[in-house]
């Protein structure tokens, strides 16, 4: 029951991290409500791994950490390429 | 003691809440990166040693590989995107801002 909980906790959080993800002004509040809307994901396979007593699927989450990582790294070192040689065109 | 890593799972799910209700609530991207990047690694965190717990021993090592890697990475994007929206945006708005005059001396010592 208190496990139930905890999933609806981290599916709202999801479902906030979805509305940024949809109406953020500017790339970089995409991309951290992407990070946020993927921890809410790993969470709730976190918590329905423990429900079920069941470690199959907690390798996904070793790939997912990893993953993500790499996709914000690269969209903030875009945003500051981008920004750079707007600034100073060649 | 079940009940207790249950409940820890329960105040993680409720952190992720509030970082996802920070995220939406918050009006500038700085206020919101602050949320979120801040507020999601506690949230897995506690809810990985709930999980942790319950699940056994081979559930517990993925759980601590991933936390590891979330502690240690997630922080460091959230400060690259800190760094991008400091320098595609106008800092006019900041009362203190360290970074631009960290960037400026940088600049002038090495010309």
């Amino acid at each position: 029951m208190i496990s139930i909980m905890a999933i609806v906790g981290f599916g709202l959080a999801g479902l906030c991290g979805a509305y940024r993800l949809l109406i953020g002004p500017s790339p970089a509040d995409r991309i951290i409500a992407l990070d946020v809307t993927l921890m809410a994901l790993m969470g709730a396979i976190a918590v329905d791994a423990a429900r079920r007593d069941d470690p199959t699927n907690l390798i996904v989450l070793v790939v997912l950490a990893i993953v993500g990582f790499t996709a914000t790294v690269t969209v903030s070192r875009f945003l500051e390429h981008e920004q750079s040689t707007k600034a100073r065109p060649r | 003691m079940t009940i207790a890593f249950e409940l820890l799972m329960a105040v993680g799910g409720a952190i992720a809440l509030l970082a996802g209700v920070g995220l939406l609530r918050f009006e500038s991207s700085y206020a919101r990166l602050h949320a979120a990047g801040k507020a999601s690694p506690v949230a897995f965190l506690v809810t990985a040693i709930g999980a942790a717990g319950l699940i056994g021993w081979e559930g517990s090592a993925y759980l601590a590989i991933t936390a590891v890697a979330m502690v240690l990475t997630l922080p460091l994007g959230v400060h690259l995107l800190f760094r991008a929206v400091h320098r595609t945006t106008s800092g006019s708005h900041l009362t203190i801002d360290e970074l631009a005059a960290a960037e400026a001396r940088t600049t002038t010592e090495q010309r």
